[in-house]
């Protein structure tokens, strides 16, 4: 048994307050992950005293745009994520991946900021709000940082969230003009899948038809999300008429490998990487050469 | 460990309980309100047999705790039938013969539920995709999916 006193609040600075007080706190949102950790006793569950439920915090429900960036609440389910205008319009690879999450009853629950902060090597919405270079907002009682998201992941369920910081929100700087995006996600089935390998692609492609600025970020292929700066410089300065997509794949594969070792899931995603990157930059060429 | 004082409305009446810190909407619902058409399968999100409305979206009741959801509104199985008459989704569900065993009903039956409730009258693919949490292993689903866009159709 896991014991615990429990705690909800509508009011942000009281929920800070208790973060700032009290220790062993775990912040529940959603519940769409924790609920089940503490179902199966999971072993990544640290011991809890206190459970702070931040679900009714009305105030960390909101998608606008501000200067230059569409500022999401951590609060925001994933469902609503994929209903709004602002986001399909903008980034519409990471309502794709937001699709793509649990079942609709998960969607309907799960937010945007539990995962991230859970980070999960298989979260879908990490590759692509890594690729669209957001941002995180931790807010505590006394202080607020900003951390590009690459840089707020330390590890596998790991971040660098403190003790008395709430993800209160995400930041997605908008995209320039010639920009375009693409997300993949390979499960066991359509629905209620676990990523076994997905792929966020963000790339400019200029007027002269030449990759530019090109994000490259697999999930459930390395410990955790991150840009894979090799196959991404492979990309740069290429035209798109003359890429040798076969040959890029080789290079992701090999850069995967790189990071990971050889692993026992390795033989299927070592061919599956170069596809899933290989469809996506067909895909983004395609659209490039409509618009053209 | 404190227990937790909270009001919800379940099946449009109001409810004030007191609930554990590890209650979970679904015993709340069975345990206390003796409310026990909703099942509890593989109590981890993925078999959608303990699915109800909250608010008016389908949600697993295994993945709430009570606690979390004063002043909600709750939707369960036993809100369907009103004043006798069933709902026109159960009407269809014996009609289509989509029932078999009967375990995973309750929960198919919400998530069509708060499908319709949102959308009259879904397409094929949306019906699919609002019952994408809920397994069924006897039935198959296309019995279900037919009874479903029988009264999406009407």
């Amino acid at each position: 048994m896991i014991a615990y006193d429990f705690f909800t609040t509508q009011k942000l600075e009281e929920a800070l307050d208790y973060l700032d007080r009290l220790e062993k706190v775990k912040v529940l949102a959603g519940g769409t992950d924790l609920l089940v950790d503490m179902h199966k006793k999971s072993p990544r569950l640290p011991p809890i005293s206190y459970l702070l439920d931040i679900s009714n915090l009305e105030v960390l429900k909101f998608i606008r745009p501000a200067d230059h960036y569409v500022e999401i609440g951590s609060l925001i389910t994933h469902s609503k994520l994929i209903k709004e205008p602002l986001l399909n319009h903008n980034f519409p690879l990471l309502v794709e991946a937001a699709r793509t999450i649990g079942s609709t009853q998960i969607r309907n629950r799960g937010t945007i900021g539990g995962n991230l902060v859970n980070a999960s090597p298989a979260a879908d919405l990490l590759p692509p709000l890594i690729a669209l270079k957001a941002e995180v907002v931790l807010t505590s009682k006394k202080s607020e940082r900003v951390l590009p998201l690459e840089e707020f992941l330390a590890g596998p369920y790991k971040t660098k969230i403190e003790a008395n910081e709430l993800l209160t929100k995400i930041k997605i700087p908008l995209l320039g003009d010639h920009y375009y995006t693409d997300f993949q996600k390979i499960g066991r089935r359509k629905a209620m899948s676990i990523a076994r390998l997905s792929i966020a692609l963000v790339v400019k492609i200029d007027e002269k038809s030449i990759f530019q600025d090109v994000r490259v970020v697999p999930g459930s292929a390395t410990p955790y999300p991150q840009s894979l700066s090799k196959v991404e410089k492979a990309i740069e300065g290429k035209s798109i008429n003359k890429i040798d997509l076969e040959e890029i794949g080789r290079i992701i594969s090999e850069e995967m490998i790189s990071i990971t070792g050889v692993r026992w899931s390795t033989p299927y995603k070592k061919p599956t990487i170069a596809i899933l990157l290989k469809r996506s930059l067909e895909k983004v060429i395609k659209e490039s050469k409509t618009n053209a | 460990m404190h227990r937790i004082n909270i009001t919800i409305k379940v099946n449009g009446k109001e409810v004030t309980l007191k609930v554990g810190p590890k209650e979970r909407l679904i015993d709340t619902l069975r345990e206390q309100l003796n409310l026990t058409g909703t099942k509890e399968g593989c109590s981890i999100g993925e078999c959608g047999a303990c699915t109800v409305i909250l608010d008016g979206e389908a949600v697993c009741s295994c993945l709430i705790l009570t606690g979390q959801i004063g002043g909600s509104e709750v939707l369960t199985i036993e809100g369907l039938e009103v004043a006798g008459k069933l709902d026109p989704l159960q009407k269809a569900f014996l009609d289509y013969q989509a029932i078999q065993c009967g375990f995973c009903t309750p929960g198919m039956l919400m998530s069509a539920k708060a499908l319709l409730l949102k959308n009259p009258h879904p397409g094929r693919e949306e019906i699919k995709t609002a019952l994408e949490g809920n397994l069924c292993r006897c039935t198959g689903y296309e019995q279900i999916i037919e009874a479903i866009e029988s009264v999406a159709n009407k």
